[in-house]
């Protein structure tokens, strides 16, 4: 048994019918993608200043991307038309090519800018005062901590420059990295670590490791994941972000260390071991630290969900297209070219609806 | 009798190539412009109209997208598919303007909840009532 | 490309050369467990939904126990339960000497809920039904895209797997309701939310390939002649289902996916700020999140949720109806276009479940206008169907029976649902079990009769063999009595403001327990109704004990049905073999008139089937 208008259209709705699946198919993906995107809209408005913290985007890997998906956009495009041309090499080139562009979009994605974010954490403090006293150490800010302080504040937060009053110094985040840990001996002495390397990679030391929130102090059940209750900490070596931040003119022992471990000089105030000078934050200090990880806030939240939803299109998107590569492929374009340049059509369709989706992402995610 | 589409193989490989590359070049320059104008203007812009900005780059590109790669224009349900993509989009600004809508409470504080009161009953004073703020002195 | 392809051109497709299927000889894995026929993949579905169907059941029948005897055991299956059943997560059985604890009791309401909706009826009536009965009734050889129907069914199989390990996981099945609210949903301990969810989107995922095959299935493949209009009425309602599937499902996997990442990534999608779980210190996570965005994703699919529960249940309705008056459908036309418009309106009325939620009056306002507004279409469909019997002479078969109860308990549970559409009675109404005995008479005495009289209705196409008709009168009779017993009385319970949800089935508030108190607590008849209502129930399983060895029984030893249309139906599905082949007509069916062609003047017999050529003038 065949089922009719597989490879041709039917005369009376002039569509075969994978075409009308793949539309149909669509429509779901709008309302899926239209939910969350309301999601959203809804978490935006509604958000409290100095929530939703965008500022920090990196936008060069966000347009990078963006230009990379187009490629492979216009690629695909090109492998289609050159099978209504009957050819198949062309296909196979533009196919490969459109495959590689996608592959690149998601090394870079998994690869360089989540790892990036998950390395990355946000201090806030217990008190105003606990936050001065971080943010005007002599060897940091110094006295004119705010100006810095409100600069950096706007550009992540407030871009129209209106809530810098509604919201308490303590609350205004320290961004950097964390170096090195501070733990006290049953005699009193304190130890310190270095953030160093696990399983042989310096990546998950400082990646995702590190959770502290006040609140989970004295709780007995429902404490969520908390690495300072479990590890005894006492203070932290931070690293502030070069980007925002200028870098802490004094470094102190924990830093030198960890400069040692990566192999840079063991100097201090050495120029190459500058950029590794960093602070050391009390416990006593600090009301929530988290890295830029999903569970941040509702922006970071929102970004993986949204950029995972389309990632995971993306990488079933590769399966197919290495799918129509393959030799079985070959044999169903020989034993019914029409038929296949038809999936080749579909696969299309639903490729640039990924791009689409990414077309709206980039301005919501990284620019506005 | 309609077909999904009735251009020549000649089609396809002059002019067809050629709108490829077009639109191509109409994405790329709309990405590298919506970038280099947050970058350099970050700052002045307020945020309304980077928004509009940025969504209208947006919707150019979607359009060329939409129109050329999905090749939805000569596609013979062009009609079909584009309206409904078109009437999705008003739907779900209506849906949200509902929904963000539902959370604003729509008296402002000091005003009177008047909703279900109809004209002459605007008037009425409930025992107990403050005496309605007048609009003029607020502020 | 550029070839314009005749119809009998692209019937016999170009693809002969490629192979041809051996049917005669295949294993038996191929032909009944990964067979990709629309028939064999109908009827997993729809045993395997009877099957949960029945597990619902039995959830609240132990409910009700607990309800009518709070703090007794539950005969037999106490014990059986205690020892079997999970533990919760301080190790201490939730059936402590076979006695349902409150634990116990939100997850089996939560699980009664989920499992009737979602694992129940929409399969058994969208998916079973519609896969089995649509491409027969358009003419069609299968679904348009075989291979994905079967992934459907499989998804779907996936996700029953998940919901019933579930129930066996440290800590039990999820507690949080069958509408998962959050912040409760996000933050109970136990990972019973965490299975619902990954298996609510294995559910999803499966009706949206679907609704996507159904759709197409129905745009494309019609047999020559079978026009939009020709279409047996059950076709649009199914069209209309898939679409509502298609559109309404996606927004509740968002809301799933956003849920599973607020318990498993911690983040704060449900969760405001300054959120409390137990103890007095707020929750450590970020905040900031809506607890009423999961309302409005959830009820996006929720409201169209119910049309998926009752569209297909209106299409059997309307086939048997017509079959068994003899009559056409009244106001086929008036009948398509309200379903299309219901389904359309369906959309913009989600918000009726949330006046409770502060909502502003305007948006309130919105929200009680197109909820009046969809009633009209409701109405329209009960008045054609009513219109319908108007001087039939009438067949009382049971499946006609339970066709004609559907019009009256449908009518109940749409008449009661008018005050719970508007925000000043609803404010009283709301989730108590006013609520439940209104949803009820819409899916139970509404949708099970409509789906129990397509099973007898269909049973001889599927079979070869009827279902015995005493029983099934039987079945019918005891069923409609012991319905009504068991939800009517709710209405009582619910105007006296019994809340839904409660283990103890109100005893906290009633005036036994408070006597001090001089209004508002719950009156001795309204607590001493749940043993009657639980009574009901324990009835209403044995009844339905007669429709399970009916239906096994005839399987085998039914009678004999003569012929290819034993039902005497206008409709292409009968004009098929019985049962119908793989591939399912020997020739395609060529359609030549309207689907109800009943008692036409001048034709020769009281039915004109859709493939008759000679037919009357007028019609
Ligand atoms: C004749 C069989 C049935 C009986 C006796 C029954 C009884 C009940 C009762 C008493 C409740 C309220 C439990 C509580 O609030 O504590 C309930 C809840 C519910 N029932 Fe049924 N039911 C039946 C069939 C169905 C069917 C066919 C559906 C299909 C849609 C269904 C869907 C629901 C839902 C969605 C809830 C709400 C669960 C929740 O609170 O989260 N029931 N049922
Ligand atoms: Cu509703």
């Amino acid at each position: 048994m065949e089922i009719p208008y597989n490879s041709t259209a039917r005369p009376d709705t002039g569509l075969y019918n994978g075409k009308v699946g793949i539309w149909l198919f669509l429509a779901s993906e709008i309302m899926l993608f239209g939910a969350v995107f309301s999601g959203y809209v809804l978490l935006r408005v509604g958000a409290d200043p100095g929530i939703w913290s965008m500022g920090l985007m990196n936008k060069w890997v966000g347009a990078f991307n963006t230009l990379i998906l187009i490629a492979s956009s216009a690629t695909i495009v090109l492998a289609w038309v050159s099978l209504k041309l009957k050819d198949w090499a062309g296909y196979r080139k533009w196919k490969i090519a459109t495959v590689i562009f996608a592959s690149l979009f998601l090394i870079v994605k998994w690869s360089y800018e989540w790892p990036a974010k998950f390395t990355h954490y946000d201090i806030t403090f217990k008190s105003d005062e606990k936050a001065v006293e971080v943010f005007s150490d002599p060897d940091f800010l110094g006295k004119d901590y705010e100006a810095k302080l409100k600069e950096v504040w706007h550009k992540r937060f407030d871009r129209d420059e209106k809530d810098w009053d509604k919201v308490d110094l303590k609350d205004k985040p320290l961004d950097g990295h964390i170096v090195g840990y501070y733990t006290k001996n049953d005699d009193g002495t304190e130890e310190h670590h270095p953030v160093g390397e696990a399983f042989g990679l310096s990546f998950w030391s400082h990646a995702l490791a590190w959770r502290y929130d006040e609140r989970n102090e004295g709780r007995v059940t429902g404490a969520k994941r908390d690495t300072f209750l479990k590890r005894g900490i006492v203070a932290i070596d931070f690293e502030p972000a070069h980007g925002t931040w200028p870098a802490p003119r004094h470094a102190h022992a924990g830093a030198i260390r960890y400069a040692e471990l990566k192999g840079g000089s063991k100097h201090d105030g050495d120029d190459h071991s500058a950029h590794h000078h960093s602070l050391r934050i009390e416990k006593s200090q600090i009301s929530r630290l988290s890295s830029y990880e999903p569970a941040h806030s509702t922006f970071f939240a929102t970004y993986y969900t949204l950029t995972g939803l389309h990632a995971l299109h993306v990488f079933g998107g590769i399966l197919v297209m290495l799918y129509h590569l393959l030799p079985v492929s070959r044999r169903v374009y020989e034993a019914d070219p029409e038929r296949f340049t038809n999936r080749i059509e579909i696969t299309g369709l639903f490729w640039h609806f990924v791009d689409l989706v990414w077309i709206f992402l980039f301005p919501i995610l990284y620019l506005l | 009798m309609p077909m999904a589409d009735n251009h020549s193989p000649e089609y396809y490989k002059g002019p067809f190539k050629r709108i490829i590359w077009i639109v191509g070049a109409i994405l790329i320059a709309g990405t590298i412009a919506s970038f280099t104008v947050d970058y350099i203007y970050a700052e002045e812009l307020t945020f309304k109209q980077a928004l509009y900005f940025g969504l209208g780059i947006a919707c150019i590109k979607a359009t060329a997208v939409i129109l050329y790669f999905m090749h939805l224009l000569w596609d013979i349900k062009f009609k079909t598919i584009s309206l409904t993509l078109a009437s999705t989009v008003l739907f779900f600004i209506g849906m949200m303007w509902l929904t963000v809508g539902s959370e604003v409470d729509s008296v402002k504080p000091g005003q009177d909840d008047t909703t279900w009161l109809h004209g002459a009953q605007k008037d009425i004073k409930f025992k107990g009532d403050k005496s309605p703020a007048d609009p003029t002195q607020t502020q | 490309m550029e070839t314009t392809t005749q119809t009998e051109a692209a019937r016999h497709d170009h693809h002969e050369s490629k192979e041809g299927h051996g049917h005669g000889h295949q294993h038996f894995l191929t032909k009944y467990v990964f067979s990709s026929d629309h028939k064999v993949i109908g009827i997993q579905y729809g045993v395997t939904s009877l099957v949960f169907l029945m597990i619902g059941f039995l959830l609240i029948m132990a409910m009700r126990w607990q309800i009518a005897n709070p703090g007794e055991s539950i005969p037999v299956m106490g014990a059986v339960l205690e020892n079997i059943y999970a533990h919760n997560n301080t190790g201490e059985s939730v059936f402590k000497d076979g006695v349902m604890s409150a634990d116990a009791y939100n997850q089996f309401g939560a699980m009664h809920g989920t499992i009737m909706v979602f694992l129940a009826i929409v399969p058994l009536g969208f998916a079973a039904f519609g896969n089995y009965i649509v491409p027969l009734q358009i003419g069609a050889p299968d679904m348009c895209f075989p291979r994905i129907n079967m992934a459907s069914f499989w998804a779907f199989f996936a996700g029953c797997t998940v919901m019933t390990v579930s129930f066996f996981i440290p800590g039990g099945a999820a507690q949080a309701g069958w509408t998962s609210y959050s912040p409760l949903a996000s933050v109970i301990p136990t990972d019973g939310q965490t299975y619902w969810l990954i298996g609510m989107i294995l559910l999803i995922t499966s009706s949206l390939l679907g609704a996507v095959n159904f759709i197409a299935t129905i745009i494309q493949l019609r047999s020559p002649g079978m026009t939009w209009f020709r279409m047996p009425f059950f076709v649009w309602a199914q069209f209309v289902t898939a679409f509502l599937l298609l559109l309404a499902f996606p927004p509740l996997e968002a809301a799933g996916i956003m849920q599973l990442m607020d318990r498993v990534c911690d983040t704060s999608f449900f969760l405001p700020s300054g959120v409390f779980d137990t103890g007095s210190t707020p929750m450590a996570v970020s905040g900031g999140g809506s607890p009423l965005l999961w309302q409005h994703l959830f009820w996006f699919l929720g409201h169209p949720e119910v049309y998926v529960l009752i569209l297909p249940a209106i299409g059997i309705v309307a086939e048997i109806l017509c079959n068994s008056a003899r009559r056409p459908l009244w106001g086929y036309k008036v009948m398509v276009g309200s379903v299309l418009v219901l389904g359309f309106l369906s959309f913009i009325v989600w918000a009726h479940h949330m006046y409770l939620t502060g909502m502003s009056a305007k948006v309130a306002t919105f929200f009680q206008t197109t909820t009046m507004i969809i009633s009209i279409p409701s109405v329209i469909l009960l008045t054609c169907l009513f219109m319908t019997l108007w001087k039939g002479s009438i067949r009382f078969t049971t499946a006609s029976l339970f066709a004609l109860a559907f019009l009256p308990m449908f009518g109940i549970g749409g008449l009661t649902g008018l005050p719970l559409g508007f925000s000043f009675t609803d404010l009283h109404l709301h989730d108590s079990y006013y609520v439940i005995a209104h949803f009820h008479y819409v899916v139970a005495p509404g949708s099970i009769f409509a789906l129990l009289a397509g099973i007898y209705y269909w049973f001889p196409k599927m079979t070869g063999r009827r279902m015995n008709e005493y029983w099934g009168k039987v079945h019918f009779w005891g069923s409609l009595i012991f319905m009504n017993i068991i939800f009517m009385p709710m209405f009582i319970q619910g105007f006296a403001g019994l809340s839904r949800r409660m283990s103890d089935g109100g005893a906290t508030y009633s005036l036994l327990q408070n006597p001090d108190v001089t209004s508002g607590a719950l009156s001795d008849l309204i607590i001493k109704l749940n043993e009657y209502i639980t009574t009901g129930a324990f009835g209403m399983f044995l009844i339905q004990i007669v429709f399970v060895i009916n239906f096994f029984y005839s399987i085998r030893h039914g009678e004999k049905v003569n012929g290819d249309n034993p039902a005497e139906s206008t409709t292409l599905e009968w004009q098929a073999p019985t049962p119908p082949p793989h591939g399912n007509f020997d020739t395609p069916p060529e359609v030549h008139g309207e689907p109800y062609a009943y008692s036409l003047p001048g034709a020769n017999s009281d039915f004109t089937p859709q493939t008759e050529k000679n037919r009357p003038e007028t019609a």
